[in-house]
């Protein structure tokens, strides 16, 4: 964040538009505000925390009262008083107009407050200002940009500074630097993603176990299953086709031993009726069977029939069948308002009234109707009935006649075989039992194929069922294979974010402390050695000849410790946030606001801060009294002062003593008489002309 | 060690991941930072498996 300019407007001492403070930055990176107390350092430090985080400093006494007390007793009753600070800056290649704005108003009860707004505009390389892109939030751009827990990083009190170090503050102060460092970031992270680990883990049961190489196997032994089946119906076929062949030998040879052959004319006969008489069963079972499909229902049906009949007997009855009048037939009647009578029908007679009431019963055509395709269609069912079951009776008389006409001449071929297995010939009754065998054992196989041909439809089935299953599986395990990937991805982005957290916390740790410990020695004149923990709690030791021994600073000590402490972090981070942009903060660049850096300092230390701070941020802004001004420390930034800015103290007492500073050989007032009865704060640029 | 060298060696690691794992690690980096001003960053959660079914695929 590089701070360009600020601006106030009613806020506090600042009475109406002050003009423009602009924030030095490059080379010269300084910009020194001078004032005495009470004319408004702390506002103007405090105008940039309330515009950024809506904070105040600790020093920054009566929040509530934030609008200048004259532009309300000016203003009219019941009228706003607008009181805003603007700060402009700039992040990234794109610049930010940041406004605060609250209004009070002044009314018989007292002084009110509204709420504060916060509005931003930014403008990119183009130059055009526009509000942020929704759904960004101004108050969210800010705390991305510099995070509002590291505040008091770059907006400080340097009379208080030695707070930083005191022991309530360590944890919170320790928790801001990992926070700067990335260190949440990467906790986050490392949290996170332990979060989006589990939850793959879920999803990987859902999944299941893959029980593919089981279903497999069963689908092989299925396979072979079936292999055989198939081997043994081409062995039954070559088999019937075998018997087939020495029936028909067996039987030419019967013939021409000649003698049997009118038995043997009889049994071919009966041989050929009984497939006749059978191939007749099968259609009559066939036509049966069809019947039974197509209307066999309608004998189910007499109940709901008779229901029917009934509902619509007592419609009749009750004088609701046939409606007689059509609902269409009364709808034009309403609308040509003139009935069949002739009588006018005006909305609101009772003529009206009458002819609208048959609307209703009107309604009944539809049922009417209905009713009328139903009762065609139930007589068509009834009707049907009889048909049915003279059908059924013909079907079955047929397949009585035809079993007993089977029945007789299997019993007629049972005959006609015995008496040529009993004929006086032995070649002949040879032969017959001969052929008998072979007739059973063709009927043998026809059931055996019959049989093989059931089973390996259901094993065709069952295969079929595994396959699919299979498919499924393997689908199932690519999908487990990559949530596995996936959760040992995740896994291991888990363990190396550990590890850098790890290194990152020694290692920056130890710089910083490093870097701590140059600030200080530059600064302070003790021997004393800085120290940071584990916990990046900051300490003061003094090397003794039986180690480190903790050290009771003064509030100098304290105070100059602080200053190294975040000189050195943003040093630290400034140079890690330019090697690393994945966790550090996204600036490089940081302001500092030290509102009175020299504390409690004696001569020489005043010398040494003064020398160093201008050199620990980017920017520097330093808000002084006359007396903290003194000639060592103008004599030491010197070189680092680009702009200059008094605050004029105007003061309303009649007998107040004023005061001056001499800049640049020129001489500004720091506090005078106010020209009326209101105190107020003037901001002049030194340089310009005053 | 360097303050650079060893600047570098903290971020060791994340230079030294397959470049599956190390997109996943800058990606959620990111995402985490981007939501790093909230108390409780909203849908950080399905972002991150987001980016891991993306990268793991």
């Amino acid at each position: 964040m590089k701070l360009i300019s600020i601006q106030f407007c009613n806020f506090r001492q600042f009475y109406g538009k002050t003009p423009e403070i602009f924030i030095s930055c490059v080379g010269r990176n300084t910009t020194i505000i001078h004032g005495n107390n009470g004319a408004g350092k702390t506002t103007l430090m405090n105008g940039f925390t309330w515009v950024l985080y809506e904070r105040f400093t600790a020093a920054f006494a009566a929040e509530e009262q934030l609008v200048n007390k004259r532009a309300i007793s000016e203003a009219e009753p019941g009228k706003a008083v607008p009181c805003w600070v603007e700060v402009v800056f700039e992040h990234d290649s794109k610049r930010y107009q940041v406004k605060r704005l609250c209004r009070a108003y002044r009314n018989e009860a007292g002084i009110s407050h509204g709420k504060s707004e916060l509005y931003m505009m930014i403008a990119g390389d183009e130059g055009r200002w526009q509000p942020p892109p929704p759904p960004q939030q101004p108050v969210d751009i800010i705390n991305r940009i510099l995070p509002e827990s590291l505040h008091q990083y770059f907006f400080f009190d340097g009379e208080r500074i030695d707070h930083i170090v005191r022991e309530e503050k360590k944890a919170e102060i320790a928790e801001a630097t990992k926070e700067l460092l990335g260190v949440e970031v990467l906790e986050r992270a490392i949290r996170h993603l332990g979060e989006a680990k589990k939850s793959l883990e879920t999803d990987l049961r859902g999944i299941g176990d893959p029980a593919t190489k089981k279903l497999l196997r069963d689908k092989q032994k299925l396979e072979r299953e079936m292999e055989q089946l198939a081997k043994r119906q081409a062995e039954i076929e070559e088999e019937l086709l075998h018997q087939a062949e020495l029936k028909k030998t067996l039987s030419s040879r019967l013939l021409e031993l000649g003698g049997a052959l009118q038995l043997q004319s009889l049994r071919n006969e009966l041989e050929t009726q009984r497939e006749l008489i059978r191939e007749q069963l099968k259609q009559a079972n066939e036509v049966l069977q069809r019947s039974i499909s197509t209307r066999g229902y309608t004998v189910l049906l007499s109940p709901a029939m008779a229901e029917f009949r009934g509902i619509v007997d007592g419609l009749r009855e009750r004088g609701e069948l046939p409606a007689g009048i059509k609902r269409q037939f009364v709808g034009e009647l309403l609308e040509r308002k003139r009935c069949i009578c002739g009588a006018e029908l005006t909305e609101g007679t009772q003529a009206h009234a009458l002819v609208h009431a048959w609307m209703d019963k009107a309604g009944m055509a539809d049922v009417e109707e209905t009713a009328l395709r139903m009762l065609t269609q139930v007589d068509e069912v009834e009707k049907q009935v009889p048909e049915f079951w003279g059908e059924v009776d013909r079907q079955q008389a047929n397949i009585n006649q035809w079993r007993a006409e089977i029945s007789r001449i299997e019993t007629q071929l049972d005959d006609t075989k015995k008496k040529l297995r009993n004929y006086p010939d032995e070649n002949v009754s040879q032969l017959q039992t001969r052929l008998d065998e072979i007739e059973s054992k063709i009927s043998e196989l026809n059931r055996e194929a019959g049989s093989n041909k059931q089973q390996g439809e259901s094993l065709k089935a069952n295969i079929e069922g595994l396959g699919k299953q299979i498919d499924k599986l393997k689908m199932n395990e690519l999908r487990q294979a990559l949530a596995q990937r996936r959760i040992a991805a995740a896994q291991e982005a888990v363990e190396r974010l550990t590890e850098v957290k790890s290194r990152l916390e020694k290692q920056f740790r130890l710089q910083l402390e490093k870097r701590v410990q140059e600030i200080f020695s530059e600064i302070s004149f003790t021997p004393y050695v800085p120290k940071l923990n584990e916990k990046y709690e900051l300490s003061l030791v003094e090397n003794t000849a039986v180690g480190d021994a903790p050290v009771a600073a003064s509030t100098g000590e304290n105070q100059i410790l602080s200053l190294s402490f975040l000189g050195g972090i943003i040093d630290r981070v400034r140079e890690w946030s330019k090697k690393n942009t994945l966790m550090g903060p996204d600036s490089s660049t940081f302001p500092i606001v030290m509102d009175s850096p020299f504390g409690s300092l004696d001569e020489i230390s005043r010398r040494r801060v003064a020398r160093a701070i201008p050199r620990l941020a980017n920017q520097l802004v330093v808000l002084v009294t006359k007396t903290q001004w003194r000639g060592e420390v103008a004599e030491e930034m010197k070189d680092y002062i680009d702009r200059e800015y008094v605050l004029v103290y105007n003061s309303p007492k009649p007998d107040c003593e004023e005061d001056g500073i001499e800049l640049n050989g020129e001489r500004y007032p720091l506090v005078r008489q106010s020209p009326n009865e209101f105190e107020y704060t003037e901001i002049i640029e030194v340089g310009y002309g005053f | 060690m360097s303050d650079d060298a060893s600047m570098n060696d903290i971020q060791e690691p994340i230079a030294s991941a397959p470049a599956e794992i190390r997109e996943i690690i800058e990606r959620v980096l990111r995402a985490e930072k981007e939501k790093l001003y909230m108390k409780i960053p909203r849908n950080i959660n399905d972002d991150i498996l987001k980016i891991i079914k993306e990268a793991i695929q």
